[in-house]
Parts: structure tokens; C-alpha cells; sequence
């Protein structure tokens, strides 16, 4: 049951004002029943009932996480081979930010000196480069930790792991629409590669808010500039699902972002450039048409001058 | 003269209904940048001005602004300061300490109330206040049954307002944990950080002693309550982390000195302390001049400054620099670091109270046990 050109509805926080309902309401997905992965809810997963009252289409959740703490605890070769990778994700997010912390300081003080103009751009365009390479590094080595997991998991030779991946791709063939809710990214793209739902995906209509809607990225951009700590700088946690390619989707950027800050915003933009980093703050709403965007309601994208702009569909 | 005062001595010699108008339209203290006048109408022989302010006297007399019923005394206060003060009046040979009574901010503590003075710059944190959006965690009343103190204790256990018994959470323990409830709005601020996801959603033992100044003087007795008391009981009644790096203990004043000291007798047992005005005082010669209560925590200081190890991963240590703890807080930074510690220190233009404590939980809680807002995308 899959539509022929799948939509792809993008909303920010549900909190203060829900739009939810509005937004499926102007995106034409329609009133069939829905599934939900609230998996990002983690131990919450599942308390739909508030949903199902603003949302008119039936909803049933598909239980991913609670799917994935079962197989845990029934196979522990498996939960031990998951917490070591988690381990190793880690240690080299953790090494990723000690270069990274290095690199982005360099590079907002070449941003920001000035001084004879081919010089400067020339130092400019290396800094960055230096950034995206580092990006990139990191990309491949979560890659490696990944594949070596897979490499390990045998879905057929655990009973309990494919009666829930025949039980999810079962479940998901009686919706067109899904919809990923906000919450935990880290949790939402774990247990949606487990069961190979990243793929399953692509097919279905989405909707998909805050982290909901991170993970149908190519690349997970982390991003918080207003912790009690202080601003961390922007981390790519690794892949996303790749069904909306070329773009990073920034929710609660109002919240969490430092938007008056040209030269953070500047820097933020080329780092993650050609990828076109947009904001999907409370109210908010991107719609694509397979990965053509065809409606936006308050989504704003960076510039390289280190502002904002709406964003506009074509 | 402050030019509010200035204004008010002019009106007080000619019309007091129109000072009375004009002093309901006044804030005071009256404060002009870094000068702060405190200010008392009414008849007297003297005022005072009493505050427990390290650097400041302890009684500063006022001035009586002739031909009116206006005392006043100006001080110097850095920008951001917070001091509570009482006032002292002397009448028919009486002497009372009182309120400010032009003065309606008050912090309390077990002691009673002190009126607050508030700098220029300072502003009490949003997050101290109760926030509708936040979902309000519970307060249980439970009772360890100990052996140690050969009785029965109780604790109070905050648990998140997202409770799940299908979950583990961290723990943390709070010495004067109802004083911290009552006189730092500790219940608030948790409700709050655990809310905007800057602290995990936790559980917390409160615990209250009846004869702190003893049991938290670096008492082997109560070292060993928390450890082999209160902990097997918060592990057996909740689904805690069962590892030292998710146990955090914290205490001000001699619940930071009892913090610290269970800490070091039973290594391995914490992982991280949040340590605010700890009572650490120690003599490198000689005795102490700090009174007998001291006696057991300066001999302890003296010993773990020679001894110390590196009794837990992390501390969040704060101090004000009004309290003369200051020195002996900043003297412990250096030897914990230089022990391996990872330690973050913070000073505060305030002193030895409770609103102290109650303003910097927000950064060594997070600090110590930080929450998951940089994962979370709601």
C-alpha cells in the first residue's frame, strides 16, 4: 500500500501550538490510518492516545523500541554486540570532538580577521574544507563501526529478530503514511537501521517532526547553543536515513540556536554546504513531493552571509 | 547622598504624607550602581545595619538625617552581589533585630528570615521559579531503618515526574535535603532541569539529620549510614543505574564536609560530588580557631589533605566570596586537581545561604549528571 509519489511532511516541535493536524490536513495525505514509530519516546513509546485526539486518521504504533528491548533481553549475544558498537560510536564521537573543537575555532578566526582579501578567502575556503574533511572522516569511520555490527547480525538465525522484521514489514504494508515522532534522534535511527526500516521507508508517505524528521536526512546534524554548559559546536552524528537528501533539518533552531550570530550561522552554512541547512522551529512545515519541496509554511534556511531566509517552495 | 534619599529628606521636612507616597513608589534598598543605602523610618536611639558578610563589619551603624524620622547607612556592593541583612534598632534602652520593613525580598533558612539585598546586576535565575510547562515530579516519605543510629530515618525520595519502574535512573543524595526542599526550591529546580533535559530524569534521597553538626562533621557513623544503609535501601525500593558513576552526593556547608568524607571512606561507591560553601576548614600548624565543632572536621581535612587520593571522578565545588570559607574552598581546588579530579569551581558574589546553594545547582548539576538535551528533539 504505497503511494506513487511518496510526500514528505516535515514539522517542528508540537509545543506550544500543534500544527499537526492542520498540516496533514493542507498536505493531502489524506484521512487513512497511520503508523507510528514513537520509538524516539523511548519507555513512553506507544502513548498515543494524545495524538489519535488531535489527528484524525487512525493511528496504530508499530512498537519498534519495545520490539528492540525484547530482542535484547532474549538474545544476549546480540544486546552485548549492540552496547559494544554504541561504545565504539562513543569513543569516536568523542575523539571527533576534540578535533572538532580545534578546527572550529581555527576557523571562526579566519572567518572573522581581516586582512588582504585573496589571502584572507583563500585561508577562508582551506579552513572550511579543513572542517568538512574532518566531517567526512568521521562520517566513514561510524560507517566502518556500523558495518562490522551488521556484519554480526543474522536476522535469520535469531527466530525472535525476523518474526519482528516480518511483523513490522507485515504491519507497514497496511499503511500508506507514517509518521516518526520527536524525541531521542540517537534512539529513532538506532532502531530504525536495526530493523532495516530505513529502508522500508522510502516507499511511504512520512510525517515526521523534530527528530522525526532529522533522521530522514542524509547526514544527523546535533546542535545546541543555549546548554547550561555553554554552545557545543554543531556534530554529525552519522547517517541519516538518506530519503531527503541534501538538506539538514534544524528543529527548535529559535530555541537552541544562536540565530543572531552571523559568523556562527555563516559558518554553520558552508560547513554543511551544498546541503541546505533549514529551520523547522514550532509552527513550522516543509512538505516535499518525492524530494521536491512543495509547500513551506515558516521554514527559514541559512546563508553564507551568516542570516536567515524564508524558505520558498518552487 | 543617594538622590532618592536626597529627595526624601527635602519631602520629610515639609509634608509626611507625601513621603509615605513617595517611599510606596520606592525600591529598597535604594541601589545607585555599586552604592547601596539602606534606609529605616521610625523613632530610635540607633540602627544598625547587622549582615555575617566576610570583609564587611558585622554591625554598621546608621545615620539619623536631621529633622526627619530617616536613618540611613550607604555601603559599596559589586554588581551582582546578593547579602541578607537584618536591621538592629535601639529603643528605651532595648535592642531588637529585625526585617527591613521597607524591604519585602526575605530568604528564609532554619533559623528564621533575613531580608535580601539585591545588587545591581542581580537577578534571581528563571529556572528557580515554578515553570507551568514543567511536569512536577513526587515527594515520598520513606524510613530507613538503621543500625547505625539505632533507629529509624527518613528519607525523602523525589521521583521524576516521568517514572517508570521499567527504567533505571541515576541517584542523587542530598544532605539537608528538606532544607534544600524548603529554603532552595530544590523540588523546583529539578522539576525545571529535568524538564528542559539539562539533568537526566532522576531519583534523589533527601536526607535529614537531626544532629547535623555532629553527624556531618566527618562522622565514620554516618559515612557508613549512607553507605551501607541508605544506599542498599534506594537500590532495593527503586530501579536505579547500578554503577558509582551514576551516584552523585551533594551538601553545603557541614553536608559538603559529610559529602566529601563518605566519598573518601568508601572510594569507588560515587562517582561525582556537588560540593557548595563545604565547612573544609584544616590547620597547617597548629590549632583552629573555629570552635570545638570543628574539631573532628579540621582533624579530617588535615588527614585527607595529606591522604586525599582522588576520592570520586568528578566535583562541582561553589563557594561565596562574602563567606570565609572562600579560602579553604579555593585551597582544596588545586590539591583535587592536581589528585586527578575533574573539577569545576565557581565563585559567587553572595554568601553562606541558602540561595547561594539554590543559584548554582543549575550548572554543577549539569555539570556533574548532564541530561540529554543535546540528543533530544521534541
Amino acid at each position: 500500500m504505497n503511494p506513487e509519489t511518496p510526500l514528505r511532511l516535515l514539522l517542528g516541535p508540537q509545543r506550544p501550538v500543534i500544527n499537526l493536524d492542520s498540516a496533514v490536513a493542507r498536505s493531502g495525505i489524506g484521512d487513512g490510518p497511520i503508523g507510528v514509530l514513537s520509538a524516539a519516546w523511548q519507555e513512553a513509546e506507544g502513548d498515543i492516545d494524545a495524538l489519535q485526539r488531535v489527528l484524525k486518521n487512525p493511528l496504530s504504533d508499530l512498537f519498534l523500541y519495545q520490539k528492540a528491548e525484547q530482542l535484547f533481553a532474549a538474545d544476549k549475544s546480540l544486546h552485548e554486540a549492540y552496547r559494544e558498537r554504541q561504545e565504539r560510536l562513543k569513543e569516536q564521537q568523542r575523539l571527533y570532538r576534540m578535533r572538532l573543537r580545534q578546527l572550529t575555532i581555527a576557523a571562526r578566526s579566519i572567518l572573522s580577521t581581516d586582512g588582504e582579501p585573496a589571502v584572507v578567502a583563500a585561508e577562508r575556503r582551506h579552513a572550511i574544507s579543513q572542517l568538512r574533511a574532518l566531517d567526512q572522516h568521521h562520517l566513514r569511520r561510524i560507517g566502518k563501526i556500523h558495518s562490522r555490527f551488521d556484519s554480526l547480525v543474522n536476522v535469520d538465525s535469531n527466530s525472535l529478530f525476523a518474526d519482528h522484521v516480518a511483523e513490522l514489514q507485515e504491519q507497514l504494508s497496511h499503511f500508506e503514511t507514517v509518521l516518526l515522532t520527536g524525541g531521542n534522534v540517537v534512539v529513532l535511527i538506532n532502531r530504525l537501521r536495526l530493523f532495516g526500516l530505513d529502508r522500508l521507508l522510502r516507499e511511504k508517505n512520512i510525517i515526521g517532526w523534530s527528530a522525526g524528521a532529522m533522521v530522514l536526512c542524509d547526514r544527523i546534524v546535533l546542535f545546541h547553543d543555549k546548554l547550561p554548559q555553554g554552545r557545543r559546536d554543531a556534530e554529525i552524528l552519522g547517517h541519516g536515513t538518506g530519503i531527503l537528501p541534501g538538506i539538514v533539518l534544524l528543529p527548535d533552531a529559535a530555541g537552541r540556536l544562536r540565530m543572531k550570530d552571523p559568523l556562527r550561522i555563516s559558518l554553520f552554512d558552508r560547513r554543511f554546504s551544498p546541503s541546505i541547512c533549514m529551520t523547522l522551529d514550532n509552527g513550522s512545515l516543509l512538505l516535499f513531493a518525492g524530494e521536491t519541496l512543495r509547500d513551506s509554511v515558516a521554514a527559514k534556511r541559512m546563508t553564507r552571509n551568516g542570516k536567515f531566509r524564508r524558505v520558498r517552495a518552487a | 547622598m543617594n538622590p532618592l534619599l536626597r529627595k526624601l529628606v527635602r519631602k520629610s521636612a515639609a509634608d509626611s504624607a507625601e513621603v509615605d507616597a513617595l517611599m510606596r513608589e520606592m525600591d529598597f534598598p535604594l541601589v545607585d550602581d555599586t552604592d547601596v543605602t539602606f534606609v529605616f523610618r521610625g523613632t530610635a536611639d540607633a540602627v544598625y545595619l547587622r549582615c555575617w558578610i566576610s570583609g564587611l563589619d558585622t554591625t554598621r551603624p546608621f545615620q539619623a538625617l536631621p529633622g526627619t524620622e530617616l536613618w540611613a547607612t550607604t555601603i559599596e556592593l559589586p554588581k551582582g552581589s546578593r547579602i541578607e541583612y537584618k536591621l538592629e534598632v535601639e529603643a528605651n534602652g532595648k535592642k531588637e533585630l529585625i526585617l527591613d520593613p521597607l524591604n519585602d525580598v526575605v530568604a528564609h533558612d532554619p533559623f528564621g528570615a533575613n531580608s535580601v539585598c539585591q545588587a545591581s546586576g542581580y537577578e534571581r535565575p528563571e529556572w528557580t521559579l515554578h515553570d507551568t510547562n514543567s511536569h512536577e515530579g513526587s515527594l515520598h516519605n520513606r524510613h530507613v531503618e538503621s543500625e547505625v543510629f539505632r533507629g529509624s530515618r527518613e528519607v525523602q525520595v523525589y521521583l521524576p515526574a516521568t517514572f517508570r519502574e521499567n527504567r533505571r535512573y541515576p541517584l542523587l543524595i542530598v544532605h539537608d535535603g528538606v532544607d534544600y526542599l524548603h529554603y532552595a526550591d530544590l523540588k523546583v529546580v529539578l522539576d525545571n532541569l529535568i524538564h528542559r533535559l539539562e539533568i537526566p530524569s532522576l531519583v534523589v534521597a533527601l536526607i535529614q539529620s537531626p544532629d547535623r553538626l555532629k553527624e556531618y562533621g566527618a562522622d565514620d557513623r554516618h559515612a557508613r549510614f549512607l553507605v551501607e544503609e541508605v544506599l542498599p535501601f534506594m537500590n532495593d525500593a527503586y530501579p536505579l543505574v547500578d554503577a558509582a558513576d551514576a551516584r552523585c552526593v551533594m551538601g553545603a556547608s557541614f553536608g559538603g564536609v559529610a559529602a566529601l568524607h563518605a566519598a573518601w571512606r568508601y572510594p569507588e561507591h560515587f562517582g561525582a560530588l556537588l560540593l557548595q560553601s563545604g565547612s573544609f576548614a584544616f590547620s597547617d600548624i597548629g590549632g583552629h580557631h573555629r570552635g570545638p565543632v570543628f574539631d573532628p572536621v579540621v582533624r579530617f581535612m588535615n588527614e585527607f589533605r595529606e591522604h586525599s587520593g582522588r576520592p570520586v571522578g568528578r566535583i562541582f565545588m561553589s563557594c561565596g566570596v562574602y563567606e570565609s570559607l572562600i579560602y579553604e574552598n579555593r585551597s582544596l581546588v588545586p590539591h583535587l586537581q592536581s589528585k586527578g579530579v575533574d573539577l569545576r569551581f565557581e565563585e559567587a558574589r553572595d554568601a553562606h545561604n541558602w540561595q547561594n546553594w539554590r543559584d548554582r545547582l543549575r550548572i554543577g548539576l549539569s555539570w556533574l549528571m548532564p541530561g540529554p538535551a543535546w540528543l533530544v528533539y521534541e
